[in-house]
């Protein structure tokens, strides 16, 4: 009997758990004003979703051996994040173009590759990260190894342009009145690495 | 008086006998994810890993971001230290994590030592996630949900090969019964939410996000013409989406929709790994509506090699549905 004592204790744990992060996704998503609802909520939301992540002891201090415990555990089994799947609304997919300008002027157009599909669903992901980050300095950071590993390829080009843009996919009826899938400009960096390339990551 | 009733309705909801056919579905299941999810990876896995200069984001960068959030996190940099100190390269340890990542599938899938292969399945596939944090979707949570509950569940069951060669104690049926409905109850969890953010969103209830999910690159794999052709049953898919998944937390428990809703949820998986090319995500939540929700069956009437190991002469019978 103990023993079930303990399993119903670990279950009200990890339930209250999934259900709180599961809330502070909905509310972060309903604050953002992305949904129907009046925008006059978003406010509320905002302050719901602050009551989770109180809940949740994401605004104690990083060293917090609570937080450090409880982040643990959630990253541990899997339930940190929410499950808003491509909801409330199915977002623009990005896309990352690098110009290779080389010493004649000439310019080359690239994509970032892989070798396998499923790695190809992960680049999605990554692009999608890099779309979504606030923090300009990491979105740069992570535009700058990609575009260091295309210039492995074409060492002979003296900048790499990153341009970072997203797709715009026409709905049925644009689709019917001829309107076609654009590409639309968000960010460039111009990153410049030493020749000739050695093994050593990007400076 | 009331209260010893309401904690015998709790202990009777949570601990209701079951048997280990639902385990052995989800360790078969979850075997056969990781054996996929490693090929899948094979080309690409060291590349994805590397610490430096490498294809894509460092894993420096990402495991760097990770312990400043929280140094406890498993991460793959910690393998790589270890092998470190027995002169392996980063690269040959990438490579044997990712050895013994498919073996614990395989392992899994034939029910060879299943603890211990549950348990390094779980953490290097954790670890994979975290130090490809950038690079993940919501496969790869899904993927450490089911492989800890995997972990912790009352293994082996009685169709592993361990309960062949070494026979044991059979698991106790209340405690097997807790551990299907943790998987039941985070399902609906994962439903219900998912479900009601989907129902906030307009585009749900006219085809819009339907199209839009079926048109973005890389998921367009279906010929425009086609989805044209068919644009006037794309809002009754999205109102259906809407409708299983906010439903599910409620008509998968009567017997009578059960069957009917987990057979709609399986189809809409299905379709999605189909027409989007997300095969490994909709295989996921297969097992794991499989698993959790599948009507008692006799696995050895499909597959006749695979027979339950004996007992005292004679096959366990507790078959009670959840």
């Amino acid at each position: 009997m103990r023993r079930r004592y303990f399993y119903l204790a670990w279950f009200l744990f990890h339930f209250v758990l999934v259900v709180t992060i599961s809330c502070q996704q909905t509310f972060s998503i309903l604050a953002q004003g992305y949904t129907d609802l009046p925008h006059s909520l978003n406010q509320y939301w905002r302050k719901a979703a602050e009551i989770t992540t109180v809940a949740l002891g994401q605004d104690l201090s990083l060293s917090s051996p609570v937080r450090k415990s409880l982040t643990a555990y959630l990253h541990g089994t899997g339930i940190e994040g929410g499950y808003g799947f491509f909801a409330p609304n199915v977002p623009s997919s990005y896309k990352l173009v690098f110009e290779l300008h080389h010493r004649d002027g000439h310019v080359e157009y690239e994509l970032p590759h892989v070798s396998g599909t499923a790695t190809g669903l992960r680049l999605t992901s990554l692009l999608d990260r890099i779309g979504r980050s606030q923090y300009e300095p990491l979105r740069e950071v992570m535009l700058k190894m990609l575009a260091y590993s295309a210039w492995q390829e074409h060492p002979e080009a003296i900048t790499v342009r990153a341009v970072f843009g997203y797709i715009d996919v026409p709905n049925v009826l644009e689709l019917n009145e001829g309107k076609k899938e654009s590409y639309n400009f968000l960010y460039a960096y111009d990153f410049t690495f030493p020749s000739p390339p050695t093994d050593s990551p990007p400076p | 008086m009331a209260t010893v009733k309401f904690r015998e309705r709790i202990f009777g909801l949570l601990f209701m006998p079951d048997s280990d056919r639902w385990l052995a579905l989800l360790r078969f299941g979850l075997g056969l994810q990781i054996i996929f999810y490693c090929l899948s990876l094979r080309g690409d896995w060291n590349t994805l890993f590397a610490g430096e200069g490498n294809n894509f984001v460092s894993r420096d960068l990402t495991e760097a971001i990770l312990r400043i959030e929280n140094p406890l996190i498993p991460q793959i940099g910690w393998f790589v230290t270890l092998g470190s100190h027995v002169d392996l390269g980063e690269q040959a340890t990438l490579s044997i994590i990712w050895a013994l990542l498919f073996c614990a599938g395989c392992f899994l899938l034939l029910g060879l030592f299943c603890r211990s292969s549950a348990i390094i399945a779980w953490l290097l596939h954790l670890c994979a996630a975290k130090s490809g944090d950038f690079f993940t979707y919501g496969l790869d949570n899904l993927m450490t949900i089911g492989l800890f509950y995997l972990a912790i569940a009352p293994l082996p069951d009685r169709y592993a090969l361990d309960s062949k060669l070494w026979p044991a104690r059979r698991s106790d049926p209340a405690r097997l019964g807790f551990h299907r409905r943790v998987l039941q109850f985070h399902l609906c969890v994962i439903y219900l939410f998912s479900g009601i953010t989907k129902c906030l969103g307009a585009g749900w209830w006219n085809g819009e996000s339907i199209w839009r999910a079926l048109t973005r690159p890389p998921f367009n794999t279906i010929p425009l013409q086609f989805l044209v052709s068919w644009k006037g049953v794309l809002p009754l898919l999205g109102v259906a989406v809407c409708i299983m998944e906010t439903g599910y937390a409620v008509f998968i428990w009567p017997k009578k929709t059960r069957l009917i809703w987990l057979l709609c949820i399986l189809g809409m998986h299905i379709a999605i790994g189909l027409s989007m090319g997300l095969y490994l995500f909709s295989s996921i939540m297969v097992i794991l509506n499989v698993a959790a929700f599948a009507p008692q069956f006799r696995i050895e009437n499909w597959m006749p090699l695979v027979r339950p190991a004996r007992r005292n002469g004679r096959i366990d019978s507790s078959t009670r549905a959840a």
